[in-house]
């Protein structure tokens, strides 16, 4: 059944360029494409990366990990490693401090203390003069292990009586309303509407269980960092984190000193994609440059990397959904599962992060989610781009075509008639704001020729769609904005650029502002004692959230140039009138350049032109919201839509992605180049995601810990992909601007296993759809026809 | 046993001691200090250590340093020894080819290397020339611009596949090119058919103009 209004003209009736409904406007900066600012020590090789560091007299750091899944540790022998010359220090728990520390909750440990809960977690650490004595010295450790029976199925860990891997989870301290029992370390439930009545009205029930697979966040650059020494003798790391001021606060609270006693140096990123958030080395470097009284390096080998640390957490989704006759949602029931492994890490916040948005893009009245997370001896798991909704949308999406075709509705026009409205609460009570996902979906369906070629394809040809929601806006920034002397201006704030160009897009918002070329103005990630507080490179939040600070600070700034240039001037602040960094009165006469007003500084004739910005997207909720739920209210939501097209094998059951088309609900692009690197380079992990991607595990141990024989997409892999920017300015975000990191990796897998049911038939509800998995549903669905 | 051997690196040769086992990455990264050769996986899988032997891209974690003796090796440092961007590094830029950083010192060299090679390859060359170098941020699209636009190869890869093989092609496994040079170099494009097909770049030849055209004898 499709209203007036909700098709879209088939021959594409809005003029399509890339970029959709950009503004104009007298920008000259913002929307520029301009290169970015670490493009040339990028270029050149010159930028330096965690393992690039090199320190006086500096040490040789490795990790010994535990090869055990549950165990107790009767004893730890270090007597032979201490006594190998060229060993300077070697650590256990037993130098660490005892207090747990956590994001969400208390329940880490730098080492382990009686037992270990995971193969691959720290057990002891030495440093010695170099790599090979170090690795030495690591055999010549001795631990005497009493194994215990391990957990590996979330479900197993659930059930009463099971080993527990937290006897004491009751006592430890949560950062959030938390509701956590034996080996459940979070459930949250959100619910809207009368859920069970309008199952009992739908004409049609769905119910589905989809799961997703452990995912590797393979960025290239090892995990590296050094510890050392400030000029006044503090312990400081100089490390490749996505977030310096978290990396400071935690590192302070795992070593139980005060933040000001540590420094944490920012460095060139080598990719993060969530995998470098928080502390990871940091602890147990500086733990060794303290016993040693000297700088430590350790640098990760990427075997190391890819086995111990914190992959995308596996999820399991039961959806169910009621619908009336015609086509319209009217229930939503979701149930996820995450295994988090041994400790709660940000797997927490992705359960939270899904659980509000369960709705999906859709209009769905009534609606319950509830998410457990739970511990296993699997590993240690964390988040990767996409926080749980990369994770839900392979389920949302894909479960939102089972349902047109159960119905005999094309999937795009059963999406367009359940879209979600302007102002309509999502689970967590907030009210929708910025749904652009009609003008999303209407830029893919005519960009990708959907229309054209739904039904019209070459056997073994199919087209699928998928759908995102997601937010930006979360915690705070802060940022300063420095008028030099010079007139070049200087933005100071801790946002780490993980390589989307956020440093050279902030420099673009700061001289929108101040209406100079963004050539004049230049920023870096500082360190923790010169950095205003910033949440860092994560969640999509960088433009938006920090950019939202420099524009604050920008403005700050330039309205203390203003009152400058009206004492030089001698005219009212009101009569000043700033043109390319110039400033004259309203009505004519003298123009003061800004270099001269910024020089009167350097003369003593003016105090420092510093501007600050403090921002906060939305304050908590007054009111507590469902149960063991901790978010805050975001600051706006994203949308988007993918449609791909796929080509499938059906003897081998291998799939290649033909064409992938993504329109992206920008806000405003501030710099098209790097928005378009984020789309490309997202839609690649996506399809990764989909087809080639999981990390093995057999008892709790990693098998597949390569490059080789864990697959990342390479160039023969990707398809060029076909980006529409549907540009309509955001009110809350800095000229306008959402995010853009995460939400290309959201639509590709479902909108993949969409074509891949448009082309066969089939339907595979487990990631990755590697062919031998596509190949069992091929069998599977032949037999159901015959 | 530490051996002495000399190296010619960018042009300039160094004299000094290796063990027999050292990797030729490690000796640019901590014996010659050439930080910009990037270590990634250290099996050959990722590419981001690659440098130019002879001319041709090989992954430095793979090859033997003391196996390097007498042949040409050229690094990152060397592709801009001037101080001005080569055409190829300025266009990575200009075009947005470079997010992390990681890959790009690697992924211009092989680059460099296919350009000497073939200097007007199409989208499809030159995606199977990089197939060997992993990128986790760009999706590659931006890397293939910027050589094609190098290349004065016409514009954007657009259109269906734009450059990627048919799926018919990538069943009959890797299309182009015989293994590295260097025998221990050949991982990439060993891994033959799958949704994975490493292929290695092409031989190179000599081209005008170039920094890296000249065997360089000792300075």
């Amino acid at each position: 059944m499709i209203t007036s209004g909700f098709h879209p003209d088939p021959q594409g009736k809005i003029a399509l360029t890339a970029r959709i409904e950009a503004k104009a406007g007298s920008s000259r900066s913002v929307g520029r494409r301009l290169p970015r600012i670490d493009g040339w020590a990028k270029a050149t090789g010159q930028a330096i990366y965690g393992a690039d560091v090199i320190l006086p007299r500096m040490l040789c750091g490795k990790i010994l990990y535990s090869d055990r899944p549950h165990a107790r540790i009767l004893s730890i022998d270090l007597t032979r490693a201490r006594s190998l010359p060229g060993v300077a220090a070697v650590i256990t728990a037993a130098d660490a401090p005892r207090r747990r520390y956590g994001l969400y909750l208390e329940d880490q440990l730098i080492f382990a203390t009686d037992r270990v809960l995971y193969v691959g977690q720290p057990v002891a650490a030495v440093a010695a003069e170099d790599e090979g004595t170090a690795a030495t010295a690591l055999n010549l450790i001795t631990v005497e292990y009493e194994d215990l029976p391990p957990i590996f199925d979330p479900i197993k860990a659930l059930r009463p009586g099971s080993p527990q891997l937290h006897p004491d989870i009751d006592r430890y301290v949560a950062h959030y309303p938390s509701v956590k029992y034996g080996n459940v370390c979070m459930l949250t439930k959100l619910e809207q509407g009368d859920v069970d009545a309008a199952f009992a009205g739908a004409d049609r029930i769905f119910e589905e269980n989809y799961r997703t697979q452990l995912v590797h966040q393979a960025y290239l650059e090892p995990h590296a960092c050094a510890a050392g020494f400030d000029p006044t003798g503090r312990l400081t790391v100089w490390t490749s984190t996505q977030q310096v001021s978290i990396c400071h606060g935690e590192l302070a609270a795992a070593l139980d000193v005060p933040m000001t006693s540590l420094k944490v140096v920012p460095l060139t990123l080598g990719g993060g994609f969530g995998g470098k958030l928080k502390t990871h080395l940091e602890p147990i470097c500086v733990l060794l440059a303290r016993a040693a009284r000297r700088p430590v390096k350790i640098m990760l080998t990427s075997k190391e990397d890819l086995a111990t640390t914190r992959p995308r957490a596996p999820y399991s989704f039961r959806i169910k959904s009621g619908v009336t006759r015609d086509g319209f949602l009217v229930a939503r029931e979701v149930e996820a599962l995450a295994d988090a492994g041994a400790y709660a890490d940000h797997v927490v916040g992705t359960a939270m992060h899904l659980v509000k948005l369960a709705q999906g893009p859709y209009h769905i009245p009534n609606a319950r989610a509830q998410a457990r997370v739970v511990y296993t001896n699997n590993g240690h798991f964390g988040c990767m781009r996409g926080y749980g909704m990369a994770e839900f949308s392979f389920a949302s999406e894909s479960h939102m075509d089972t349902i047109a075709d159960a119905l005999g509705i094309d999937p795009a026009v059963f999406r367009l008639q359940n879209l979600c409205r302007e102002g309509e609460p999502i689970l967590s009570t907030q009210p929708l704001r910025g749904v652009n996902i009609r003008q999303t979906m209407e830029a893919a369906l005519a960009t990708s020729g959907y229309w054209e070629k739904k039904g019209r394809l070459a056997p073994g040809r199919g087209i699928g769609i998928a759908n995102l929601i997601h937010t930006t806006g979360l915690l705070g920034a802060s940022a300063a904005v420095r008028v030099n002397e010079d007139a070049s201006v200087s933005v100071l704030s801790a946002t780490v650029d993980i390589g989307t160009g956020t440093h050279t897009g902030l420099c673009q918002i700061a001289a929108e502002v101040l209406g100079l070329p963004a050539e004049r103005v230049h920023t870096a990630a500082l360190d923790s004692d010169g950095a205003p507080w910033d949440l860092g490179s994560i969640a999509s939040r960088t433009i938006y959230d920090t950019g939202n600070a420099v524009r604050m600070a920008a403005e700050d700034v330039q309205s203390q140039i203003i009152r400058l240039a009206a004492r030089s001037l001698r005219c009212q602040s009101e009569e000043v009138v700033s043109e390319g960094g110039c400033y004259s009165c309203a009505g004519g006469g003298e123009v003061i350049p800004l270099a001269r007003l910024a020089a009167m500084v350097a003369g003593g004739a003016q105090s420092p032109l510093i501007g600050y910005g403090s921002w906060l997207a939305m304050p908590p909720f007054a009111e507590p919201v469902g149960e063991g739920y901790g978010e805050a209210p975001v600051g706006t939501f994203i949308f988007g839509t993918h449609v791909a097209e796929v080509e499938v094998d059906r003897e081998t059951g291998l799939v290649q992605v033909m064409n992938l088309t993504a329109a992206h609900d920008v806000g405003r692009a501030v710099n098209p180049t790097c928005v378009e690197g984020q789309v490309q380079g997202g839609a690649a992990q996506g399809i990764g995601f989909g087809l080639y991607e999981e990390l093995a595990l057999r008892e709790g141990r990693v098998v597949n810990d390569s490059f080789l024989d864990y697959k990342v997409p390479t160039a023969l892999d990707v398809p060029c992909v076909v980006t529409a920017l549907v540009e309509r300015a955001d009110p809350t975000g800095p000229f306008g601007a959402k995010g853009v990191g995460e939400v290309p990796l959201m639509p590709p897998a479902p909108a993949i296993a969409n074509a891949i049911f448009d082309a066969t038939g089939a339907r595979v509800r487990e990631l990755p759809i590697s062919p031998e998995r596509l190949y069992r549903a091929l069998v599977a669905a032949k037999e159901q026809d015959s | 046993m530490r051996q002495r051997i000399a190296l010619e690196v960018n042009g300039k040769l160094h004299e000094l001691e290796v063990e027999p086992d050292e990797l030729l990455v490690d000796t640019l990264r901590e014996g010659l200090d050439l930080r910009g050769t990037k270590k990634g996986c250290g099996t050959g899988d990722c590419g981001a250590c690659t440098v130019l032997l002879d001319g041709k891209p090989v992954n430095s974690c793979l090859v033997l340093a003391a196996s390097a003796e007498g042949l040409a090796i050229h690094t990152i440092e060397g592709l801009s020894g001037s101080g001005a961007l080569e055409p190829l590094q300025a266009a990575f830029v200009r075009l947005g080819a470079i997010q992390c950083g990681y890959c790009t010192p690697g992924m211009l060299l092989a680059a460099y290397a296919l350009l000497a090679e073939n200097p007007h390859p199409t989208a499809e060359q030159v995606r199977h020339a990089l197939a060997g170098n992993l990128c986790r941020c760009t999706g590659y699209q931006k890397i293939v611009e910027a050589i094609l636009a190098v290349a004065g190869t016409e514009g954007i890869e657009r259109g269906e596949r734009g450059a990627g093989p048919s799926l018919r092609s990538r069943l009959a496994g890797p299309q182009v090119g015989a293994p590295g040079v260097i025998g221990v170099a050949s991982r990439r494009g060993a891994e033959g058919a799958g949704p994975r097909s490493h292929a290695p770049a092409g031989a190179w030849s000599a081209r005008s103009g170039s920094p890296f055209n000249s065997r360089g004898g000792p300075a």
